[in-house]
């Protein structure tokens, strides 16, 4: 009652501050009438007036003194409680050091680490993307059910019938990926692309400098024109204002400069879109329109449609391309959100990294309060005393609050710091291929939600501690003497037990699933063997190697003088080394007609590809070092696509139609091994070798094993191509092994940060239920002492409390089982080769929990046991 | 010992107080009066208790203080005290006679 209406009075003052003022004018007016009224009844009773008047005043004392004392009772004083309980608190968790620094470090950590991963999950999930109302963008792709295609690239009639047909976008517009080489001193491989002519306008995007492509540049075939971008205008150019209108060479053809795009324009990685450095325009013209499938579209829904419509009117796009123009069988569109394409695949990993953290900073939080409880079990007889000597309830939870938030700030400080380093570091960890990595960083959204994490997780601390902290409004001395012998609160320390289990099993069996499918991954036979491979991507110069004779020239001479440089094994040139982007795929038939159709990916090899890479031949040959440039074309097939074709019977010497450039002949003479041609996780899907020297290209892949460290052949290989043609640059240097680790980047990054989650889940777990059974040993110091005056034996306390520890573990592992494999249901897509409810696992990672918990308890346990039962008695009260 | 006053003993203040408003509301100056005169010019409320103790006894509800002019117009609290004022009141008096008699008691004796 009277604490309520403390309060009331108090909130009347904090809500009204002039009335507060006015009270302490009304109070300042009723001393002085008090001291007028005491003066003229002294005068009445015959003092002089003046004398009177001091009487009253000294009689009465400082007035301000007494107002200072009404006062106290106000609204003013709560801040003066504040300033002196934090004074207090900070003097506190200076005397106990261990108990600061264990509860900050933990606190710090828990902060930290959540606010690191939510920087990267929002950078790269959840931040609006970077252009003109991100959420009306939309990609379009093409579907085709039948050969399980959700997402594939689209062809220009398609794109153009559908830009012509449908009535769901303000526009749309196709981008394709076109590698080219930049002319200059230091000739360089750059990433360029073409898109057309509205592309950037439907991003909502426009160049800083110069201007973009316009339709006018289509219709009067303009084609030698080329927008930069900052990063290249700035490393290339200089970041010179006079860049637009001068001419660049690509590829040895002059490009005009009409423009460059501003610094934060990012575009979209999506489909096989790498970054991009410079754009072209791309024209539709009867040429492309044969190519097949390779353009990614993007649009811009109008106001009034949403991607549910907008999927309805594209399906039925796709229907009237089929029926009207009698083409395009079996395929159709699917409108997807451009933001969840460009993080699709990394959202759900993401999630659940945010998911753990979470979990571990509830750990982290449980630990801190498992520690402040019973900081504040030991501070009892203090709270008790302030009790008798009149605190009031309110007052003693007061001052645990705000313990708890010195502590609190203290911890979101050093953990804002951690933060800003854990960010860094996991920007560094993210794999290469990461969407959107650029757009992770600790900014004010950010540190926002941390510091509201961390007064989400300082309010429970509070709660949990302030419960402890009230010693009731008992009487203070009972409270004193009940406070030294209290073993009330076991409960609750159980539940943390429980708690602490639960979550390390969840997280520790999702760290689990993780690694194992990792380790899954890795120990995958790719079909090729890609240790002391390096490799690389050349492309000659179109105009100084037009003719097909002189590109076969060019990459004999330079494979032989690779060849001959010591510690060279074996050299190759294909068109896309295994685990390189985009290379062809299309329909193998067999001959003569049958139904027999499968999808296969199309490589160029040459005859040392398959030593070279170590695939190993099933039957017949494979291509001779003197492959025929005219005649007849041979074909080598894998396993896969020999088993699909004819169930296994296909035989040396059958026809297939490959459905290439309006179809290709050719005669199988071998088959290989299987072999993992893009990523470690789909099967192969069959594959067709052709002769690179039947089909030459400016562009090749040189495939190089030697003996030694791969890298070291580098230089060597730059010096021969360099003494061909110093015009000729060596783009996308890489060692095979690194191309197939980067394929697995991801799962890698996944694996590595649940499994260090885990890792300090198990600490902090160990260290909490420590701490619980170490307090509830010194809690229950006397009552051991009683039992083992009443006969106990040291082992049978060990055994209680042993068994206590143990029963509480399996609890908290049970329930931490259930909830790991509701979890681990959302992860299906995520692990490779092992299903999410693995039993084994789920079970070796509990038995791993209790047995750390037991660990846990089993020191406290012995100290408990060796506990003297005449000392304990003795002691306390 | 007249003319002598005796400062109000400690932990009697509240029964004062809530003993001088059973009568009618007063202002803080006018308690400190009513004190004097009901103990016949003995008991001199130590003017700077009175007013903590007046802010005290509203806080538990055993009084209220109301804004309210003096008759030359200064402003001033006027004190009345609450049923529950007057409940404690009674709790007072009872502990009070006790403990007088008991030390009446202990005076007595020997």
């Amino acid at each position: 009652m009277s604490a309520l209406s403390n309060v009331w009075v108090r909130l009347r003052q904090l809500v009204a501050p002039p009335a507060g003022n006015d009270a302490e004018g009304l109070l300042d007016a009723e001393m002085r009438y008090h001291v007028d009224c005491e003066t003229k009844d002294r005068i009445a009773r015959g003092m002089s007036p003046a004398e009177a008047r001091r009487t009253a005043l000294r009689d009465f004392g400082g007035v301000d003194r007494y107002k200072e004392e009404v006062r106290d009772l106000s609204a003013a004083r709560w801040i003066d409680e504040m300033a002196d309980d934090t004074r207090f608190t900070l003097r506190v968790l200076r005397r106990n050091p261990g108990y600061t620094a264990a509860a900050a470090i933990t606190f710090a950590l828990g902060i930290g680490l959540t606010t690191a991963v939510f920087s990267v999950v929002y950078g790269v999930v959840l931040r609006p993307l970077p252009y003109a109302d991100p959420e009306r963008l939309v990609a379009v792709w093409e579907t085709h059910r039948a050969r399980g295609r959700d997402a594939n690239v689209v062809s220009v009639p398609n794109f153009e019938s559908w830009r012509a047909a449908n009535r769901s976008f303000d526009d749309l517009a196709a981008i394709v990926p076109a590698p080219a080489t930049l002319g200059g001193e230091m000739p360089e491989r750059v990433q360029g692309a073409e898109v057309t002519a509205r592309f950037f306008a439907v991003l909502g995007a426009r160049p800083v400098l110069g201007r973009g492509f316009s339709d006018a540049d289509a219709t009067e075939g303009r084609s030698n024109i080329v927008l930069l971008s900052d990063g290249l205008w700035r490393r290339r150019f200089g970041g010179s204002d006079s860049i637009v209108g001068r001419t660049i060479s690509l590829d040895g053809r002059p490009f005009t400069v009409i423009g460059v795009m501003p610094r934060d324009f990012v575009p979209p990685k999506i489909g096989w879109l790498s970054d991009q450095d410079l754009w072209l325009p791309f024209v539709p013209n009867e040429q492309n329109r044969g190519w097949g499938r390779f353009l990614v579209v993007i649009g811009r829904l109008k106001d009034d449609a949403s991607i549910a419509t907008a999927q309805r009117d594209m399906a039925s796009v796709a229907e009237r391309i089929v029926s009207d123009e009698g083409r395009n069988t079996g395929w159709s569109a699917r409108v997807v959100s451009l933001a969840g394409e460009m993080t699709g695949e990394v959202r759900r990993p993401l999630l659940i990294m945010l998911g753990a953290v979470g979990l571990l900073l509830l750990l982290a939080i449980t630990n801190v309060g498992s520690l402040t409880v019973d900081h504040i079990r030991r501070r009892h007889p203090e709270l008790a005393l302030r009790r008798a000597l009149g605190a009031s309830a309110g007052r003693v939870v007061r001052q645990v609050m705000t313990h708890c938030l010195v502590l609190g700030v203290i911890g979101a400080v050093i953990g804002i710091g951690t933060a800003v380093i854990g960010t860094a570091a996991l920007v560094a960890m993210l794999p290469p291929e990461m969407p959107r990595g650029g757009a992770v960083r600790v900014d004010g959204t950010v540190l926002a939600t941390s510091v509201s994490v961390a007064l989400f997780a300082i309010l429970m601390l509070g709660v949990i501690a302030a419960r402890r902290g009230i010693v009731g409004e008992r009487d203070g001395t009972l409270a004193i003497r009940e406070a030294a012998g209290r073993t009330t609160g076991r409960a609750g320390a159980g539940g943390l037990v429980i708690g602490e289990v639960a979550i390390g099993v969840v997280l520790a069996s999702i760290a689990g699933l993780m690694v194992q499918s990792f380790i899954n991954l890795r120990d995958v036979n790719l079909g090729f063997d890609p240790s002391g491979v390096i490799t690389a991507r050349i492309q000659l110069p179109a105009e100084s190697y037009e003719s097909p004779a002189s590109q076969r020239a060019f990459f004999d001479r330079l494979g032989r003088q690779v060849g001959a440089l010591p510690g060279v094994e074996a050299v190759s040139f294909a068109t896309t080394r295994p685990f390189a982007c985009c290379a062809p795929a299309t329909s193998v038939t067999l001959q003569p007609l049958k139904s027999d159709s499968a999808t296969a990916d199309v490589r160029y090899v040459d005859s040392a590809f398959f030593a070279a890479l170590r695939v190993p031949s099933r039957a017949g040959r494979i291509f001779a070092s003197a492959e025929s440039p005219d005649g007849d074309v041979n074909a080598v097939v894998d396993e896969t696509l020999a088993r699909k074709l004819t169930a296994g019977r296909l035989s040396i010497g059958n026809r297939v139609t490959i459905g290439l450039s309006g179809g290709i002949d050719a005669t199988v003479i071998g088959i290989v091994g299987d072999v993992h041609q893009a990523d470690v996780r789909s099967v192969p899907r069959g594959a067709v070798y052709l002769s690179a020297a039947r089909f030459p290209s400016t562009v090749r892949d040189i495939i190089v094993r030697g003996r030694g460290r791969p890298e070291d052949l580098v230089p060597g290989m730059r010096r021969e191509l360099e003494s061909l043609d110093p015009a000729v640059a060596l783009a996308q240097v890489t060692t095979l092994h690194d191309a197939v680790g980067a394929s697995i980047a991801r799962d890698r990054f996944t694996a590595t940060i649940l499994g260090l989650f885990a890792m300090v889940a198990i600490i902090l777990a160990m260290v909490g239920i420590y701490g619980v059974f170490a307090a509830d040993v010194s809690a229950r110091r006397k009552e051991i002492g009683l039992r083992m005056a009443l006969g106990a034996s040291p082992g049978a306390i060990l055994g209680l409390l042993v068994a206590r520890g143990a029963t509480l573990a399996v609890a908290g592992a049970v329930i931490g089982v259930i909830a790991g494999v509701l979890l681990s249901r959302s992860m299906s897509a995520l692990v490779f080769g092992l299903q999410t409810s693995d039993p084994g696992s789920f079970a070796s990672v509990a038995a791993l929990l209790v047995g750390v918990a037991m660990a846990a308890t089993l020191v406290p346990a012995i100290r408990a046991a060796k506990v003297d039962p005449m000392e304990a008695l003795r002691s306390g009260a | 010992m007249p003319g002598d006053s005796l400062d109000v003993l400690h932990g009697t203040l509240d029964l004062l107080v809530l003993k001088a408003l059973a009568v009618g509301p007063l202002h803080g100056w006018a308690i400190s009066k009513r004190i004097r005169e009901l103990s016949r010019e003995v008991l001199e409320v130590n003017q700077g208790s009175l007013y903590p103790a007046l802010y005290r006894l509203e806080n538990r509800g055993w009084i209220t203080g109301e804004e309210a002019l003096s008759n030359e117009g200064r402003r001033l609290r006027i004190y009345r005290s609450t049923a529950a004022g007057r409940k404690q009141l009674a709790r007072e008096i009872q502990v009070w006679k006790a403990y007088a008699g008991a030390m009446q008691h202990v005076i007595a004796a020997g």
